[in-house]
């Protein structure tokens, strides 16, 4: 096979293998026809194909669009119907600690106030379950706001140690607290929300520390005048969060363990609020395992410093009272809710006030007209006419008449800061919120009535 | 099989006896289609076997030793057809390794009927290859032959040993290539 090969390229091919090579040439553009009739018919058919599968696509995305759109609409609703939901359940709530507050001032013999004391501790905890699922919500909806506001930070700090230290101490537990700043540190930053996410972390390490201690120690990181940076660090000597359970700690309504639940109650929304919160306030909340065991939580916010020292101080709760028992100051308050009214009466019963119920603005309008009142307490939703609507009646009324300004304290439920700011535009001169604390509505009453007493 | 093992098979022979010596031997063996090759058609395998057969008793060359060289001048079709292949492969091996795996991947894309034996491939270190053939056609000789040709075409001397197994002589066989340069 490896010879010279007997060929010539110029000599005649044989009939024979002509014929061959035809036969050959025929068969092969058979075989071509076939195939390209074959590749027709499959591009066809692909093309087809091609248009059915985006029609297909089309009809999935717009379906896809329509649940989506369906979905957020079902969560919005579900949002607001949570929003409602607690809202309407904070009505009743404030009758009942209203009532459990003032049932206390009546005389009660032990075994009664023991009973009452449950009473108001399962109250408190519904309000803080009720209050958790309102401050979802309205993360959820974005409408989460952080107030600016001037405030002692060492007082709000020693006021959170003040509220927990005395039941880690029934537990046996030592409580620390160390602050790197001053006593009369000011700063301008939201005390509200601020007060909360510590004041999770601190229960969180009372509650979960069996033995040991809690310790809260702060610090205010940077001293640049305009801007500064609060770090707050909660540590206790409790069992720790397991490392497979440490990404769970700040998802919503996840607690790191079921049992949890059943022995410590809770929602599960407390540290995802506050992570919010501190996220809001443009600091953040992480977990620190310390090597030696417990638990760390450090939250930071920013802080602005306070332009200028406080100088007109809130009263203590003592002088508070003090104002209200000065005279028998003669109060209007007009709230169109039996059960709040009855809340009402009963909470400023240890005060000799000339206390005038109404049902509604407009009867508000025609009492206060008649003048006299060194106070007024204005729910702002009633039906007739609203508490805003009153008070500019009122406004006017004192303005044509020359009449001195009857200070007003808006009674809200659930208002939003932007809210607040609104009313005290609109002729309010404070507001408390529902549920209505004895201790904050004679403070609040306090203050206004001494600089008005003061005034006049 | 595929009318290309033919066209090759009567281009090589054509090579070496000459037109009227192949014309003569297909001439002498009625073939289904006389002898008639396009390399786009399908043929029997039986028909490939009696060529290889005829050719042999017109050269006196044996069949294992016919297919052998029928073996080393198909690859050297194969690298001027598809030079991509070879081009990215560091050794024979290599390229051997990816037969199953490239080279059959691309052909099955073209002709989805292609009836492929199979080639497994076991690493002994960097520097040896055992490779086992399976087929339903006794094309072994032929096959080795392509390994040759491999191992040539990339200019490192190597050691072929080849075992055949299975009972059906020359469908299966294990061949151990070994780099020695």
């Amino acid at each position: 096979m490896d010879g010279d090969p007997p060929r010539s390229d110029t000599a005649p091919v044989s009939r024979r293998r002509y014929l061959r090579e035809r036969r050959a040439r025929e068969e092969a553009e058979s075989l071509l026809d076939q195939k390209s009739r074959e590749l027709f018919v499959a591009n066809a058919a692909l093309r087809e194909q091609a248009a059915t599968l985006e029609d297909q696509v089309r009809a999935r995305t717009a379906e896809l669009t329509r649940a989506t759109a369906a979905a957020e609409r079902a969560n919005a609703a579900k949002t607001a119907f949570l929003a409602m939901i607690s809202h309407e359940i904070r009505t009743p709530l404030n009758g009942v600690l209203g009532m459990a507050e003032a049932l206390n001032d009546t005389g009660l013999e032990l075994a009664q106030k023991d009973m009452l004391d449950v009473m108001t501790a399962s109250g408190q905890a519904l309000l803080s379950i009720v209050n958790d699922i309102l401050d979802l919500t309205k993360i959820e909806a974005e409408q989460m706001e952080i107030e600016e506001i001037a405030f002692n930070l060492h007082e709000l700090l020693e006021g959170v140690c003040r509220l927990h230290a005395l039941k880690a101490e029934e537990k046996g537990l030592s409580f620390e607290r160390s602050f790197e700043f001053g006593s009369d540190r000011r700063v301008v930053s939201d005390p509200t929300r601020m007060r909360q996410v510590i004041s999770n972390l601190v229960s969180n390490a009372v509650k979960f520390t069996l033995r040991g201690s809690v310790r809260l120690e702060a610090r205010v990181l940077s001293s640049a005048e305009a801007c500064a940076r609060l770090e707050v660090r909660v540590s206790d000597t409790g069992p720790g969060v397991p490392a497979d359970k440490r990404d769970r700690l700040f998802q919503p309504f996840s607690q790191t363990d079921a049992s949890i639940t059943r022995r410590h109650g809770g929602t599960g929304l407390g540290l995802w609020i506050a992570r919010r919160i501190c996220a809001l306030m443009a600091g953040d909340l992480v977990f620190d395992s310390p090597p030696d065991g417990g638990a760390v939580f450090v939250a930071s916010f920013r802080l602005v410093a306070a332009d200028a020292p406080e100088t007109t101080g809130l009263l203590g709760p003592r002088e508070a009272e003090a104002v209200l028992r000065a005279r028998p100051w003669r109060v209007l308050a007009a709230e169109d809710n039996r059960t709040n009214r009855l809340v009402l009466h009963h909470l400023l019963k240890p005060y000799p006030l000339e206390l005038t119920m109404v049902g509604n603005g407009a009867e508000a309008v025609a009492e206060g007209r008649g003048g006299g009142f060194d106070l007024m307490l204005m729910d702002v939703n009633m039906p007739v006419m609203g508490g805003l609507e009153a008070v500019a009646l009122i406004r006017a009324h004192e303005a044509e008449t020359g009449r001195a300004r009857c200070p007003v304290i808006a009674l809200t439920a659930n208002a939003m800061t932007h809210q607040v700011e609104e009313y005290l535009r609109r002729g309010i001169d404070g507001h408390v919120a529902k549920p209505v604390k004895r201790e904050v509505l004679v403070q609040r009453m306090a203050d206004l009535l001494r600089a008005g007493g003061a005034a006049g | 099989m595929k009318g290309m093992v033919f066209t090759e098979l009567l281009s090589m022979a054509e090579h070496a006896l000459g037109e009227a010596a192949v014309d003569d031997i297909l001439d002498g063996l009625a073939l289904d289609n006389d002898g008639a090759y396009s390399a786009v058609g399908n043929y029997s395998c039986g028909e490939l076997m009696r060529i290889v057969s005829a050719i042999s008793d017109h050269t006196a060359i044996p069949v294992p030793e016919l297919q052998r060289r029928f073996g080393q001048w198909v690859h050297g079709r194969f690298v001027e057809g598809y030079p991509a292949f070879f081009a990215d492969k560091p050794n024979a091996l290599a390229m051997l390794d990816a037969i199953e795996n490239e080279v059959h991947v691309e052909v099955r894309k073209l002709y989805p009927d292609a009836e492929l034996p199979t080639f497994e491939t076991e690493w002994h270190g960097m520097r040896a290859l055992t490779m086992t053939y399976r087929s339903d056609r006794p094309l072994v000789p032929f096959c080795h032959g392509m390994i040759e040709a491999c191992v040539a075409h990339f200019r490192q001397p190597a050691e072929i040993t080849v075992t055949e197994i299975g009972d059906d002589h020359a469908r299966a066989a294990r061949f151990h290539v070994q780099l020695t340069g």
